[in-house]
């Protein structure tokens, strides 16, 4: 159905002159509802941010075109995190106080998105992160956040289908690991993908650690090397992964690298060149997926570029997950939560989405690992959740 | 042990030449120019342009590269300080100006170049040059051999030549400096061109080793520690504090871990503030900020 819509999309010239004939008999009513996007539009992680910024403007746009939500149309207040805790906290307080939004989408990052629900919770405003995939973003030790929701995998998901597949199919006896210690998605995943490796049978046999931003692996690598590891699995986003491994080649290490959805950035082929080749990944969504490809083609026209997968996607599962609790719900905090909760077999891009009511993660959830292959993300393998 | 120093070292030789077009400026004007690494920033990003659209030669890329970045930093200083220097301006509100340039200027490349992460083409074979049990890359050899002549170069300049001798004039009384007949503004303006140049110089080094994006000026955070230790405002003191630092640095990470190293750097800065404020070879700076 929404593949329809997205195809439908593609004579532009005539629902714009029928929306604007209409508008002005509704516009009396400033009746708008408004929904936060907490985003990194600056900073290392902006170039997912403004992609998911774009795609939630599309996809707005979209919607208000058909006759909005409930007779209303969706305003989207989209404000910079910086992809900074800190800094999210004051966005969403600012999002919460003044402009009165509705629920909020976003963040994308775990520690953000965590901290977020600091404020959130306690003002009963539902959040539904795009790529957030720590545990402890919806639930904190073992207590359920009422108004906090995802639509991505987890990361001991994340890390298990890593070790599964380093394992089974790359034949990994031993692996090192190097991750960012200032980042809790980072350290986390390394932790999940240790723990499910050694019960496969593996050995972890090193584990480095560097701070966010670091320039220069040679000092860890080294010590890695000396391990003579299999695989080492990295953690972090495109860039650091990308000079861990050009430096990590340099120091003439010959195996194999694997890496989380943060590396799922064409940026990791233009900085890491020949030494990411035939590396593989685990990543929320892919371009090869026949699903998105309506949308693909749709943002490629409206924007001249190619969305930065998975954000731009997961930011519309978000928007279509929320719009239709807001149907059934109306606008008042606890109605959406609940809404949001029921949430079961919902077409959104990816495919269908339901809501796990215990721990507000999406049920069914595949992971897709990618091969890097002539500088393209190519689909190597699929998991689905159980 | 001994591929620790040289590591240390190409790491260094980068920290130096940010420092010495840092403590160039401070010694003149007797603020932190924050806007500093901005201008690497710009300067790694113009010789990456030249290097890959104009599709120019590596020493074209360079040259273009050092040029921009002396046309950026006098620009800076005309349109962000000048005006501040009329008013007789405290070394303060240099400070909060520079912080608002660079802030703008980052920004600015956000808005227009974007958030992308840009990799120098392949200029250098990726093989190593081997000096007794250790080895080096040659990319790091060339920055080291490429920084190490851009500073003597710089030190013959302001030693022999009338301008050069004016700018050390200028450094230590600027009052006296111009009743004796020096040009401030035209010593001034010098003084950025030579830094911005340097900032550009190594901002190409830094995009080359590691890569090219929008937040890589905050690395001259590193540069102000190195000047601190080797005396502000000192430009010898500035190459030995950033070779300094940069060996710390790298025997930090190879023997307890890289995860404490900015902790040894930044409390390497506080230790020099407390203890030897004037750093190694520094003058006294009592007044300045």
């Amino acid at each position: 159905m929404l593949a329809g819509a997205l195809s439908g999309c593609g004579q532009q010239a005539q629902p714009p002159k029928e929306a604007p004939k209409e508008a002005p008999k509704e516009a009396p009513k400033p009746e708008v509802i408004k929904i936060g996007h907490a985003v990194a539009l600056t900073g290392d992680a902006s170039i997912w941010g403004q992609s998911e910024s774009n795609a939630l403007k599309m996809w707005v746009e979209k919607i208000n075109k058909q006759g909005g939500v409930n007779g209303k149309q969706i305003q989207l207040v989209a404000y910079d995190t910086r992809a900074d805790s800190v800094e999210a906290v004051n966005v969403v307080k600012r999002m919460i106080e003044q402009d009165k939004v509705v629920a909020i989408i976003g963040a994308a990052q775990s520690g953000v998105t965590i901290a977020m629900t600091s404020v959130t919770e306690p003002a009963k405003v539902p959040v539904i992160a795009t790529t957030a995939t720590n545990p402890a973003v919806t639930v904190k030790d073992g207590q359920l956040k009422p108004f906090t929701f995802r639509v991505c995998f987890i990361d001991p998901f994340q890390g298990t289908v890593a070790a599964q597949f380093a394992s089974t199919k790359l034949n990994a006896k031993k692996a090192a690991i190097l991750y960012d210690v200032g980042s809790d998605y980072s350290s986390w995943l390394g932790q999940y993908f240790t723990e499910a490796f050694e019960k496969m049978g593996g050995k972890v046999v090193a584990k480095e650690a560097f701070r966010s931003g670091e320039l220069d692996y040679r000092a860890m690598l080294g010590k890695i090397k000396k391990e003579n590891p299999d695989v080492i699995f990295i953690p972090t986003a495109q860039k650091e992964a990308a000079l861990a491994m050009k430096q990590a080649r340099d120091l003439g290490f010959k195996g194999t690298f694997l890496g989380g959805d943060n590396w799922g950035s064409p940026d990791i082929v233009t900085l890491g060149g020949k030494a990411v080749e035939g590396q593989y990944f685990v990543n929320l969504a892919s371009m090869d997926d026949p699903d998105i490809q309506g949308f693909i083609k749709e943002y490629k026209e409206k924007y001249n570029a190619e969305p930065v997968l998975p954000n731009p996607v997961m930011a519309v599962d978000c928007l279509i997950a929320l719009v239709e609790a807001i149907k059934k719900a109306g606008t008042e905090g606890p109605a959406i939560a609940k809404a949001l909760e029921g949430t079961a077999d919902l077409q959104v891009l990816t495919g269908k989405l339901t809501i796990d009511p215990k721990t507000h993660n999406p049920l069914n959830k595949p992971a897709i690992i990618q091969q890097i292959k002539d500088g393209k993300f190519v689909f190597a393998e699929k998991y689905v959740t159980k | 042990m001994l591929q620790t120093v040289v590591t240390g070292l190409a790491i260094g030789g980068i920290y130096a030449l940010m420092a010495v077009g840092y403590s160039l400026v401070f010694s003149i004007l007797n603020f932190s120019n924050f806007a500093h690494g901005t201008v690497i920033m710009l300067g790694a990003y113009a010789g990456y342009f030249v290097l890959t659209l104009a599709k120019a030669p590596f020493p074209v890329a360079i040259v273009g590269s050092i040029i921009s970045g002396a046309v950026i930093a006098v620009a800076n200083e005309g349109l962000a300080y000048r005006p501040l220097r009329i008013r007789n301006a405290k070394p303060l509100y240099f400070m909060i100006s520079a912080m608002g340039v660079s802030i703008l200027l980052e920004n600015l490349v956000y808005a227009t170049i974007g958030a992308h992460f840009y990799s120098y083409p392949h200029v250098f074979e990726m093989e190593n040059v081997v000096i007794g049990e250790a080895s080096i890359g040659i990319l790091d050899l060339f920055a080291l051999v490429f920084s190490t002549v851009a500073i003597l170069a710089l030190h013959l300049f302001l030693q022999h030549t009338r301008s050069g001798i004016a700018i050390r004039a200028c450094s230590y009384d600027m009052t006296v400096a111009s009743i004796f007949g020096a040009k401030l503004d035209r010593v001034i303006g010098l003084v950025f061109l030579l830094a911005g140049g340097l900032a550009a110089l190594s901002g190409v080094f830094l995009g080359m080793k590691y890569m090219v994006y929008p937040t890589m000026g905050w690395i001259t955070n590193k540069a102000y520690v190195a000047a601190v230790i080797g005396g502000l405002g000192s430009l010898p003191g500035a190459v030995i504090g950033g070779v300094l630092l940069g060996l710390l640095e790298t025997f930090v990470s190879t023997y307890i871990s890289s995860t404490i190293r900015d902790v040894f750097s930044f409390s390497m800065l506080v230790i020099f503030l407390l203890v030897l404020p004037t750093g190694l070879l520094g003058r006294n700076v009592e007044e300045k900020i």
